[in-house]
């Protein structure tokens, strides 16, 4: 069982056999705990509210690549936009991905997401545990999902992407899939 | 168009099913129902779970079993001359 897959990379001829049920199956496996990850995450942090990142965003971002653009969310207004954005995209990013709905806008926001936690983690902790971390395997799922559109496999974007707003402009279908 | 035959269905549906059960169905009861975060990030366990981690785990290691014997199924059940053209 299996469709052919042929093309070209690195200027090679590559051909090979997928299951079409197993590619369907793990793209929605792992869609599904990438979602519950991040969705956990911000549910967590709504249920212990207040929520207050100014030691990440203030203290351990200090120093690091990734500083002089997070630490001008530090204080003040840009602080409070802080913490109600990220447990609330981490709430978002995680539904969608549950879901499939809007698949790849979320998988956008949770490669971002994880792009500055990646970086201000590793970088604070010398990189102690190496280069590859789970920030980054989970920066890379994202990109995957958004790649393949993982959310048309038993998800709402499978819907989504047969309405006319969807249909009729080709930019939103870039949300979705 | 390709389908499951029965030892594919147990593995993707009992492996998967027991992970996605212990990862996030469970997880989602314990969110709304008992404990979010029974473990402080030093280990200490600091609420009781509405299911114990032991047996969420436990549940989530069954599935992970699941998929590691439908692996090593796969390749026993294998017959080298006859099933030389594999597609997966």
């Amino acid at each position: 069982m299996g469709t052919n897959v042929e093309t070209r990379l690195l200027g090679r001829d590559v051909s090979f056999t997928v299951a079409e049920p197993w590619l369907a199956y793990w793209l929605v496996i792992l869609r599904v705990t990438v979602g519950w990850w991040m969705l956990h995450a911000g549910l967590d942090k709504f249920l212990a509210w207040p929520f207050d990142a100014s030691w990440f965003v203030g203290g351990a971002a200090a120093g690091t690549t990734l500083g002089p653009v997070v630490t001008l969310f530090s204080e003040g207004a840009a602080l409070s936009f802080v913490n109600i954005m990220v447990p609330l995209g981490q709430t978002l990013i995680g539904l969608g991905l549950v879901l499939g709905a809007l698949t790849r806008l979320a998988s956008f926001f949770g490669a971002m997401l994880m792009t500055f936690f990646y970086f201000i983690n590793g970088e604070t902790g010398g990189w102690a545990h190496g280069l590859v971390t789970g920030e980054l395997l989970g920066l890379l799922l994202f990109a995957m999902f958004a790649t393949l559109g993982a959310g048309r496999v038993l998800g709402v974007d499978a819907y989504l992407a047969e309405m006319d707003l969807f249909k009729d402009n080709a930019r939103l279908q870039w949300l979705i899939g | 168009m390709s389908e499951l035959n029965t030892a594919d269905k147990i593995a993707a549906y009992g492996g998967g099913g027991l992970v996605v059960l212990g990862v996030f169905v469970i997880g989602l009861l314990e969110m709304f129902l008992g404990s979010t975060h029974p473990v402080s990030g030093e280990g200490q366990i600091e609420h009781e779970a509405l299911i114990p981690l032991e047996v969420r785990s436990g549940i989530i290691l069954l599935g992970l079993l699941i998929w590691a014997a439908y692996a090593v199924y796969k390749v026993v059940a294998t017959t080298p001359a006859t099933d030389a053209g594999r597609t997966v």
